[in-house]
């Protein structure tokens, strides 16, 4: 079941962060703060999607994908309605320096702390999933929800919590997504088509290979911003999927 | 601990099918119990009562412990796998694409089970030494037999009190289906472990049962307190052998 409104959860902790630092506060410590507040909300959104839908049989095929296209819609309509359509930013000293790495080579300080945190990130979520007894239920899930059952697990439990780990991380992913550049309320429209990409690239449940399809993807668009021009990049991530699909539907590192 | 499964005249059955029509047994502590039956004729079906994946329409599933009874039919799956009730499932329903270790842990998932987790992993892996050797491998890229190992080992990882076995022998050899039945006896033996095996192959089911069941379209057509009185009954040779 393909959670697509995931980007919208990302913008969302992206806004959530620019009202934070709005208040004085880093974007980054504004991230980690906010993001116990987002996984309650993950919880609750599970919750009544389970309720409503997942309980009675009802989230099989599209209904289910329209359920969280609905509250994409919801998260952006309401984005729009508090802070304008207008692109948001924000401040903080490592916003709009650089470092020198080598000769005339420089690197954005934005860049190098959202590439170390988002790193970090991934690194702890994928200890998480394979050390703890709840992390490794949490990959079992999707693969054999009676079997999970029978190891003496609750499936909607799991479900839930990874729900709420996954909407969690969208608060501090949301940080960084602000510190590398603006954003607006309909960037998750960008994401939805990325993610797809990389989770295709990287076969499913693959930690390290989404890692990887991250990087190639993120090189290709840059390749292609600075060759063809903007209006071709968002093109990227569907020219990947396409080709992948058509090629090697496993993923890359599919097993 | 004194265990006893009791299940009292339960029926059972997914929509117009009717799968179990009064089905009572007994399994007492310690003991090999076989369920035998042919293709279709409701031995996954009680399995599934007995975990709480099936809910039977009426009847009663006891399981005694200590004395204190416990009604499954009215427990979720995950309370009765609490208690120490294990199922090898038909299919060994793995999860292929996490490691044979992985598998494993995740056999430990009940509370009780997490602190022995090091002494059963080292039992496992001492008992089938190809789990120990692939245990980095990926379940699903294994052999049938030995999925079928990875199977009985994750079930034992929870450390319980009732083994359920739900056809063993299905799509493995004859060699590794003799195998896999001397390896249930040894652990049966060695962990004093009481045991409901459900079993199409007569043959190998009564090298290890104490005693057995015959199941025909729901119900107990007969039961044989001992090997020989299967072995000799008419009805077995009829059904079930087809050598009356
Ligand atoms: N999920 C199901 N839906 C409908 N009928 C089923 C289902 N599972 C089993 N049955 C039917 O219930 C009866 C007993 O099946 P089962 O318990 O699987 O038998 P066995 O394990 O002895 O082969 C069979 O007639 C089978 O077709
Ligand atoms: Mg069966």
């Amino acid at each position: 079941m393909p959670h697509v409104a995931h980007p919208a959860f990302l913008v969302l902790g992206a806004y959530a962060t620019y009202a934070l630092v709005g208040l004085g506060m880093d974007p980054l410590l504004a991230g980690l703060l906010l993001m116990p507040v987002f996984f309650a909300f993950g919880i609750a959104v599970y919750q009544f999607y389970y309720l409503t839908f997942e309980r009675r049989g009802t989230d099989l095929g599209v209904r289910g994908i329209a359920f969280f296209f609905g509250i994409a819609f919801i998260v952006q309509v309401g984005l729009i309605l508090v802070f304008g359509v207008d692109q948001r930013m924000v401040e903080a000293s490592y916003i709009g320096t650089s470092i020198e790495v080598f000769g005339d080579v420089r690197i954005p300080q934005r860049m190098i702390v959202a590439f170390g945190v988002a790193l970090a990130l991934t690194i702890t979520l994928a200890l998480y999933l394979s050390r703890t007894f709840t992390g490794r239920a949490i990959k079992a899930v999707a693969q054999d929800e009676g079997a999970l059952r029978l190891m003496g697990a609750d499936p909607v439990r799991i479900k839930r919590w990874a729900f709420g780990i996954a909407t969690g991380t969208c608060a501090l992913a949301g940080a960084l997504l602000i510190i590398v550049g603006p954003v607006d309320p309909n960037l998750d429209r960008l994401y939805i088509g990325r993610t797809f990409c990389v989770v295709v690239l990287a076969g499913m449940g693959s930690m390290s290979g989404t890692l990887v399809a991250g990087l190639i993807l993120g090189v290709a668009e840059s390749l292609v911003l600075a060759s063809v021009g903007t209006a071709w990049a968002p093109a990227v991530a569907f020219g990947i999927l396409l080709a992948v699909l058509g090629v090697r539907p496993a993923g890359l590192f599919g097993r | 601990m004194a265990l006893e499964l009791e299940i009292l005249g339960i029926h059972a059955g997914y929509g117009a099918v009717r799968a179990l029509q009064g089905v009572s047994m007994q399994v007492r502590d310690g003991e090999t119990v076989a369920l035998l039956g042919t293709n279709g004729n409701g031995k996954s079906t009680l399995m599934k009562c007995v975990m709480g994946n099936v809910r039977p329409t009426s009847g009663q599933i006891l399981l005694k412990l200590d004395g204190v009874p416990h009604d499954l039919t009215r427990l979720s799956t995950e309370e009765i796998v609490g208690l120490g009730v294990a199922l090898v499932p038909e299919g060994r329903r793995l999860f292929p694409r996490l490691t044979v270790e992985e598998n494993l842990l995740l056999g430990a998932f009940r509370r009780e089970a997490r602190p022995h987790i090091a002494k059963n992993l080292e039992l496992c892996y001492e008992t089938f030494s190809v789990l120990k050797e692939r245990r980095r491998q990926l379940a699903g890229s294994m052999s049938g037999g030995q999925q079928q190992m990875l199977a009985i080992a994750r079930a034992l990882m929870s450390s319980p009190k009732l083994l359920l076995v739900d056809e063993p022998s299905v799509g493995l050899s004859p060699l590794l289906v003799s195998n896999t039945v001397t390896m249930i006896k040894q652990l049966k033996e060695k962990h004093g472990l009481t045991v409901l095996m459900a079993e199409q192959n007569f043959h190998q089911a009564i090298r290890i049962a104490d005693r057995g069941y015959l199941i025909v379209h729901g119900e107990i057509v007969f039961e044989g307190r001992t090997v020989e009185e299967l072995e000799h009954n008419d009805m077995v040779k009829n059904y079930y052998l087809g050598t009356a």
